[in-house]
């Protein structure tokens, strides 16, 4: 028994335990978190991809239609961010008298906040029981304090009121809106939707205080020469922008009046006028663009009066015109014979293609809707040619002339006038229209027009001012009236033109006191018109305004 | 690998949380600015307006009748004089060229 006890017994032990690779559900429910990881990537992947996409897109939002708010108008500023147009929310109050519980307890109450208002009326319309305005455009005090009275038959009505700070500077530009913000005239009218839906306020290309000093000018001799009247439009003629458009009479938009008589058209765009010999330049222009004549080619032997047709007759407006005369010279002394002897050699289509070109005789497109169409021209009609030529028998609108002068002067290329401001990288591509050579010949003559012929007045020192001047006489039914349409289109410097100013002014009279001081430097002064045509009305107004407004162009616009 | 697995999903789920609910937070913020700058932006409207009307040539000309006894005169362009700096030193030139035919 004890040996029992001390033996030890030595078993081998053998491990029965294999590790095996389990072949449970792990397998599947790692698949699937990888499933979920795999979709958890896609999706962040995706949403990484919109990311970069939306940060690396341009915005969107001024080429999505936006949606038109009820009581919206966008602002309107000048180029140099001064306000024209401001729209402001005001508030009218109406009572409905069918809703009022007490009368006699409302009109204390009304009383109390408006104590200058006339109580006896505002009873009998409480009387009849018909809706009607207690007020328009309150102030913010009262209306706080109407509403506060808790009354249900005083209603608010929020409505859209334009403001023009500048009264009737731009009323001719800008026009009107009706009571239901419909734009009814002038950019109102024609930006109607796109003032409903721009979140800017539209800016164009005028400018306030040439604007500003333009009109006072122009108001000024239209008093002096008694003008029923008149006109004036400032261009830069490289691009087309227009800094200044005046039309007189105009009137003050704040008083939102309806205008009706037709002396108040826009005489820059709606106007149609036969302007004279301001189109001589075209003339002349016409010809060396063809080839056909130079400044020094002669003209001999031209007579004083000329048959055209078997009824008409063509005259000089001066005996003394000599009988030879170059291009240049028949463009200084303003010569209606050798104009007609140009023509003759341009001929119909040629000419008529030219005129068509600088966009004289179509309806032209421009910003606002009130545009006038020059008449329809029968070129084959006796001696209609010939009369064009200096400028009759021809209608168009002061601002087509502005841009002929333009495409004249700025080296042939084609312009698209313009009031609304556009960057750089909107502008149109230059289009060149005129031969090489036409703007240079042109504006030298038209220099030595202002220099020594007909258009001394305005040989304002220091700007270098070119310009054609015209007097006509406006038709009546027809007839040709002794009412004068007095006219100077002019370009300066011309050396590298800038800017084409052209000014109107409509039935002129002489004055017998307006005294003329000489620009030759000879400090010679004329008391008393001499004679009432452009040379002594329209040249002496554009050499006063040149005078105001150059300082402003050459330093403020220096660079453009 | 599980373990890493799900500690990645956790950090994304988590990130994305923290993520969004720091865009909400400054979503909220430029709603409040925007809110904020609406008032402003019609208060200088005003104020524009204001000025606009107060320094327009209109009113100038009349302030300036009315408060001076000096008329305003209009400059001759041929004396206004150019100042250009080169290397430390002013020189003064005519604004304007002159041609032969003025």
């Amino acid at each position: 028994m004890s040996d029992k006890k001390n033996n030890v017994f030595l078993e081998e032990y053998e491990n029965k335990f294999l590790y095996k690779k389990s072949k449970t559900n792990l397998n599947i429910e790692f698949n699937r978190i990888a499933f979920i990881f795999f979709i958890f990537l896609v999706i962040s992947i995706i949403y990484s991809i919109q990311l970069l996409h939306l940060g690396s897109s341009k915005i969107l939002n001024e080429v999505k239609p936006l949606i038109i708010k009820k009581n919206y108008r966008a602002d309107i500023i000048d180029r140099n961010g001064n306000y024209l147009v401001k729209t402001v929310s005001s508030i009218d109050i109406g009572i409905n008298p069918i809703e009022v519980i007490d009368k006699k307890k409302l009109l204390i109450n009304l009383q109390l906040i408006f104590p200058y208002k006339d109580y006896i009326d505002i009873s009998n319309k409480l009387n009849k029981g018909k809706y009607f305005y207690l007020e328009k455009k309150i102030s913010a005090d009262n209306y706080e304090k109407i509403m506060s009275l808790g009354d249900k038959s005083i209603k608010s009505e929020e409505k859209l009121t334009r403001i023009y700070p500048q009264k009737n500077l731009f009323s001719h530009i800008i026009g009107q809106i009706d009571d239901d913000n419909k734009g009814i005239s002038g950019l109102e009218k024609s930006f109607d939707e796109k003032l409903k839906q721009l979140k800017k306020p539209l800016q164009l290309t005028l400018d306030t205080d040439i604007q500003f000093l333009i009109r006072k000018e122009l108001l000024r001799f239209q008093n002096i020469f008694e003008a029923k009247g008149s006109a004036a439009i400032l261009m830069n003629v490289n691009n087309g922008e227009i800094l200044s458009m005046v039309s007189l009479p105009d009137f003050n938009l704040n008083k939102r009046e309806t205008i009706k008589d037709v002396n108040y058209i826009n005489r820059i765009t709606k106007g149609t006028y036969e302007l004279g010999s301001v189109f001589k330049t075209f003339t002349i222009a016409s010809g060396i663009n063809e080839g056909l004549i130079e400044p020094d080619t002669e003209f001999l032997d031209s007579k004083k009066s000329i048959r055209c047709g078997k009824k008409h007759s063509i005259e000089e407006y001066d005996d003394k015109m000599p009988s030879d005369l170059t291009v240049e010279q028949i463009l200084i002394k303003s010569g209606n014979i050798g104009s007609v002897r140009i023509v003759r050699k341009i001929g119909i289509e040629k000419h008529k293609s030219f005129l068509k070109t600088i966009g004289i005789l179509d309806k032209i497109d421009f910003d606002i809707g009130e545009v006038g169409k020059p008449q329809s021209i029968d070129w084959y009609e006796g001696c209609k040619l010939e009369t064009i030529a200096f400028g009759h028998g021809i209608t168009t609108t002061i601002l087509q002339l502005t841009k002929g002068y333009a495409v004249i002067a700025n080296g042939g290329y084609d312009i698209k006038p313009t009031i609304i401001k556009r960057h750089s990288d909107e502008q149109d591509k230059k289009v060149k229209v005129l031969k090489n050579d036409v703007s240079k010949k042109m504006n030298s003559m038209l220099r030595k027009v202002v220099s020594e012929g007909t258009a001394k007045l305005v040989n304002v020192k220091g700007y270098q001012v070119g310009g054609k001047t015209g007097t006509a006489e406006q038709v009546n039914n027809s007839i040709y009236s002794n009412i004068k349409i007095n006219t100077l289109a002019s370009i300066f410097p011309t050396d590298k033109p800038k800017y084409a100013l052209v000014i109107m002014l409509e039935s002129t009279k002489n004055n017998k006191e307006y005294v003329y001081e000489y620009r030759d430097g000879s400090g010679f002064k004329l008391k008393g018109s001499p004679r009432n045509t452009a040379g002594w009305t329209s040249v002496e107004a554009a050499g006063k305004i040149i005078d105001k407004i150059g300082p402003i162009l050459a330093t403020k616009y220096e660079e453009n | 690998m599980k373990k890493a697995v799900f500690a990645t999903i956790f950090t994304l789920i988590l990130a994305t949380s923290l993520v969004k609910n720091s865009t909400k937070g400054i979503e909220d913020k430029i709603f409040m600015v925007y809110e904020n700058i609406r008032p402003l932006k019609s208060e200088l409207g005003d104020v524009l307006l204001e000025y606009n009307y107060l320094s327009s040539p209109d009113k100038l000309t009349q302030y300036q009748t009315q408060y001076f006894e000096k008329d305003l005169i209009k400059i001759d362009i041929t004396k206004i004089k150019k100042l250009t700096e080169k290397q430390n030193k002013i020189e003064i030139s005519n604004f304007i060229k002159k041609t032969n035919d003025e």
